[in-house]
């Protein structure tokens, strides 16, 4: 048993995370539990820190995939916004708002699906520009970046928006069950489809084949084009749909507030054992990832620390983090 | 005055070639292969007949490599003509080859470091339901079967290890398993021995001989000499993409061989 478990950390990609992962809660749970005031393990906590972990999960989960296929979508963030700013856009155009008279029930899922289908064609585009000019996804999707952003800007300016759908779309998205919140059952959800997909379907191995050895790959017969464009059509859409949860959450819509979150996202993956040049991660790392982030988050804010500090601690988690797999890789 | 002019016959092409006696497994015709100014292949004869060892031979650079991956399908020729059994095919993408039955062990190897050893070997080959998920405890029980059978490689107990954790001779054994398993009339091999150890190599050579009985036709691309008069029964030297020599092993030494290899 014992060697079954060493054997799983060393060769997993996710094993050096998932121990630490496992001592932090062990420490964070164990001061809770000692010190009163140390406030972790309150239903108000929980339900706030599940809360928090969704969106970028989601989003992280798209950025993983396509990472694993040996490529990056710098342009995430941008998308997140707009593809959500198109969909309340249109939601309170079409007088699906929730306090609109006879608000519609169901064009919100409509105008949901216009903004999804915008975030998989923008990962297709990405895709294809990238193969076809033989660049770098990172200076493709850099540039993507720039122009989604002005894209949200013209397309709607600097202002909120209010988001606030008509049921039952406002509960499937952003209702609650006990402390968990409905976008952490998307994220699960999500989380587990995907599962399904990467590590036990074809597709998934050839993913982890054209980002390991993109010639080994070609060489045995799989098309890596048409591989990665999948791979970024998830991304994208994953981006879209991270937006829209986010939004849901918090009733309106900052054109500005996906800024930023793709580096969180990709950060969340190198925590979570994924290789910056590919063919190496994980759901579960993915997930880890996410969670220990918002741990940290989380723990700094009961403390009091000012913002900043997360940022340090993201930043030095993401060495040791990489440092640490590194180290148990080595061994085995 | 009513002397004849000798009628001059044109001399030999310069380039030895034989005809094939039968209808090859596989045949290329004038092929030529371009990189922008560069050429690889240059009007390059060769066939692959059945029940056949060739040995592929000829210095760096000589295009052996080149003609290998078009061969395998991921190298289309500039122009020229393949022909599988006699009939003409484009080979645009390795499912082409696949067709016609050709397996390749790759002189970089092919595999993905990444990935476990089970899932090297399936790759592209996946054993499947019918939504594409697949059968691991299948797929994990046949590469430890054609990991025991094909090829002994020293200390390969578990399916699930990494690639990027063998050696380069385990590695190398992994590829060999690999096309050794798939293969149905061909078997492409570009320099398989680089990595192996003595016994693993004459191990390899051995497994070479039985497939010919079994009617598998094979290519050795090597520099050893040595281990090609072991095995093959028709050699071809090339030389700056071109085809520079062409014996059966009956009608020829290693010596004479070794010439060719090294006077281009």
């Amino acid at each position: 048993m014992a060697a079954k478990v060493r054997d799983w950390i060393q060769s997993r990609p996710e094993g050096g995370i998932a121990v630490l992962f496992v001592v932090v809660q062990a420490v964070v749970v164990l001061s809770a539990v000692a010190m009163p005031d140390f406030r972790y393990l309150t239903q108000a906590n929980i339900a706030v820190t599940l809360k928090a972990i969704a969106p970028l999960g989601i989003m992280a989960l798209g950025v993983g995939i396509l990472m694993i296929a040996g490529e990056f979508d710098l342009s995430v963030g941008a998308l997140y916004s707009f593809c959500a700013i198109v969909t309340a856009t249109l939601t309170n155009a079409w007088g699906a708002d929730i306090d609109a008279e006879g608000a519609n029930a169901l064009l919100p899922f409509v105008a949901m699906a216009i903004g999804l289908l915008i975030g998989t064609l923008a990962g297709i585009v990405h895709a294809v520009i990238t193969l076809r000019f033989n660049i770098p996804s990172f200076i493709t999707t850099l540039g993507a970046m720039l122009i989604w952003k002005g894209a949200t800007l013209l397309f709607h300016g600097a202002t909120s928006l209010r988001f606030k759908p008509s049921e039952p779309f406002a509960s499937i998205f952003g209702g609650q069950i006990g402390v968990v919140h409905a976008s952490m059952f998307w994220f699960l959800g999500m989380a587990v489809v995907f599962f399904f997909l990467l590590h036990r379907h074809r597709l998934g191995n050839h993913f982890f084949a054209v980002g390991g050895n993109r010639n080994a790959a070609v060489a045995i017969g799989i098309n890596p084009a048409r591989t990665k464009i999948i791979a970024f059509a998830i991304c994208g859409f994953m981006a879209a749909l991270s937006g829209i949860v986010a939004g849901v959450r918090v009733s309106s819509i900052q054109p500005g507030g996906g800024i930023g979150l793709e580096l969180v996202a990709i950060a969340a993956c190198v925590i979570g054992g994924h290789a910056l040049m590919g063919g190496r991660g994980s759901i579960l790392g993915i997930v880890l990832g996410t969670a220990l982030m918002f741990t940290i988050q989380d723990v700094l804010l009961l403390l009091r620390a000012p913002g900043f500090y997360f940022e340090m601690f993201v930043g030095g988690l993401i060495v040791i983090a990489v440092i640490m797999n590194m180290a148990i890789r080595r061994k085995g | 005055m009513t002397e004849q002019l000798e009628i001059v016959t044109p001399a030999e092409p310069p380039v030895a070639g034989l005809k094939p006696t039968e209808t090859p497994l596989l045949e290329m015709r004038n092929i030529t292969k371009r990189y922008g100014g560069f050429v690889a292949l240059n009007d390059m004869n060769f066939y692959i007949g059945r029940n056949e060892v060739i040995g592929l031979l000829g210095d760096n650079g000589a295009g052996k490599s080149t003609l290998v991956k078009m061969m395998s399908g991921i190298n289309p020729p500039t122009s020229g003509e393949i022909l599988a059994n006699g009939r003409k095919v484009q080979f645009r993408s390795r499912s082409d080859s696949e067709a016609a039955g050709i397996e390749t062990i790759y002189q970089d190897i092919a595999l993905v470091d990444s990935m476990s050893i089970t899932r090297n070997i399936f790759l592209g080959r996946e054993m499947v339901n019918a939504f594409g998920f697949m059968n691991h405890k299948a797929m994990e029980q046949k590469t430890i079967e054609i990991l025991g059978s094909a090829v002994q490689i020293s200390g390969i107990d578990d399916p699930d290890k990494e690639v990027g954790f063998l050696s380069g001779g385990q590695k190398q054994a992994v590829a060999i398993a690999r096309a050794v398993h798939f293969k149905r009339n061909i078997l492409l091999l570009d320099e398989p021995t680089s990595a192996l150890s003595v016994r693993e190599t004459e191990h390899l050579l051995a497994y070479v001989r039985d497939l010919k009985d079994q009617g598998t036709s094979s290519v050795l691309v090597t520099h050893n000499l040595y281990h090609a008069f072991q095995v093959c029964d028709r050699f071809v030297v090339m030389s700056h993409g071109t085809k520079v020599f062409e014996a059966r092993k009956e009608d020829t030494s290693i010596e004479e061989v070794t010439y060719h290899v090294i006077r281009t």
